[in-house]
């Protein structure tokens, strides 16, 4: 279904609209990382809502920008208090006016105890492929753990090539040898 | 009035037993493996049909749905292990009575599997726990848990009764036995209440 785009300072009001034309059952909220756009990067922010009779669900999207903060849906819904937690411990996004009844804010939901960084964002580098080789393969009978660039015999050109091919979040040589 | 005994142990005659006694003591061992399963994902669902009337590992001698951790021998982890969760499988597998066998099942459990690069999943459980078989597969069969509780069976008959877990030092952090101080644990308190409790502005 096709997302209604809505100005990141209407959120809160289209919504609330929204919910008042029947959609009155939140169905979930998340973000998508769009830094890398072209124009106006930041964060989408998608909400699902769903009118159960007659049967018809809206798709509600909003570009927030790195650092700015959106209104939150927890006064519309209870329910979106989750949701919002789970967008801001993922994605960093800040919810102003949230409020889920127990008075400690905005707090990490899933994540374990101590965890630093916000991992669905496509700047958080997976750490893991910097201290170890990636043991897994692209293609049948590659890959086991050796290191990738150990057997090249032309190592500059090759190694030129797949840095562009690194997906985000793979950590990049500055991160040292590996 | 408490009294400080030391952790009893039940190895110090079988390491000096006769050949004979230790094959009996092997051979009890290997066909009474009670099972404890962690299961954490899909994988598990495979160690259930294992379980059931078509495999049905007890013919293995292998007992499932022990009671908990400190009533079995084997521990079968099959599932995605993730961060937040190896805590508890480090301390589940810290109550189970001595000899303790571990299997990995499956490859999330061997080695992260297709969640390698995530930022919340343990590349291995052998990383927090000794492993004494993996079992392959995404996710494997339950042939091949049959396989991987054979070759257990093996290696329990091949050791040396109280030495199960005697290899050479330095041991990595999984294979460190913890004391009996670090899996016992006093009350805890409930979390303090908030300023405002739920449920009270809601009208």
């Amino acid at each position: 279904m096709t997302p209604q785009d809505v100005a990141s300072a209407a959120w809160a009001d289209r919504v609330r609209e929204a919910r008042d034309e029947g959609y009155d059952f939140f169905d979930w909220l998340s973000a998508v990382d769009q830094t890398d756009a072209e124009e106006d990067p930041g964060f989408d922010v998608v909400c699902h809502l769903i009118r159960t009779d007659p049967w018809d669900r809206v798709l509600l999207r909003t570009r927030v920008g790195e650092d700015t903060p959106l209104a939150s849906l927890t006064a519309l819904f209870r329910g979106a208090a989750w949701h919002e937690r789970e967008t801001h411990e993922m994605f960093g996004i800040d919810f102003t006016g949230f409020d889920d009844g127990t008075g400690h804010g905005l707090r990490p939901l899933l994540l374990p105890d101590g965890f630093e960084g916000t991992p669905l964002r496509k700047s958080f580098q997976l750490a893991a492929r910097a201290s170890k080789p990636w043991p897994g393969a692209k293609e049948p009978g590659e890959g086991g753990g050796e290191r990738q660039g150990a057997d090249t015999e032309t190592p500059a050109p090759r190694k030129r090539a797949r840095r562009r091919l690194l997906p985000p979040g793979v950590p990049d040589e500055s991160w040292g040898p590996r | 009035m408490t009294v400080d005994l030391p952790t009893p142990r039940v190895g110090r005659a079988a390491e000096a037993a006769p050949q004979a006694v230790r094959v009996v003591l092997n051979w009890g061992r290997r066909y009474s493996l009670w099972v404890f399963n962690f299961g954490l994902a899909c994988c598990a669902i495979e160690f259930i049909s294992a379980s059931m009337a078509r495999h049905d590992f007890i013919r293995l001698g292998v007992i499932p749905f022990a009671p908990g951790p400190r009533q079995s021998d084997l521990m079968v982890v099959s599932g995605t292990v993730t961060d937040k969760m190896a805590p508890a499988i480090r301390r589940l597998y810290d109550q189970m009575p001595e000899p303790k066998y571990v299997i990995s099942y499956g490859a999330c459990s061997n080695s992260g599997g297709p969640y390698w690069d995530s930022y919340s999943v343990t590349k291995g459980v052998d990383q927090i726990i000794p492993v004494d078989v993996y079992v392959p597969g995404c996710p494997p069969r339950p042939e091949a848990l049959l396989h991987g509780i054979l070759t257990l069976q093996q290696q329990i008959a091949a050791e040396t009764p109280g030495h199960a877990r005697a290899r050479s030092r330095p041991r990595p952090y999984a294979e460190v036995p913890a004391s009996a101080g670090e899996v016992t644990r006093g009350l805890v308190s409930p979390p303090d209440t908030s300023p405002s409790a739920p449920g009270e502005d809601r009208s």
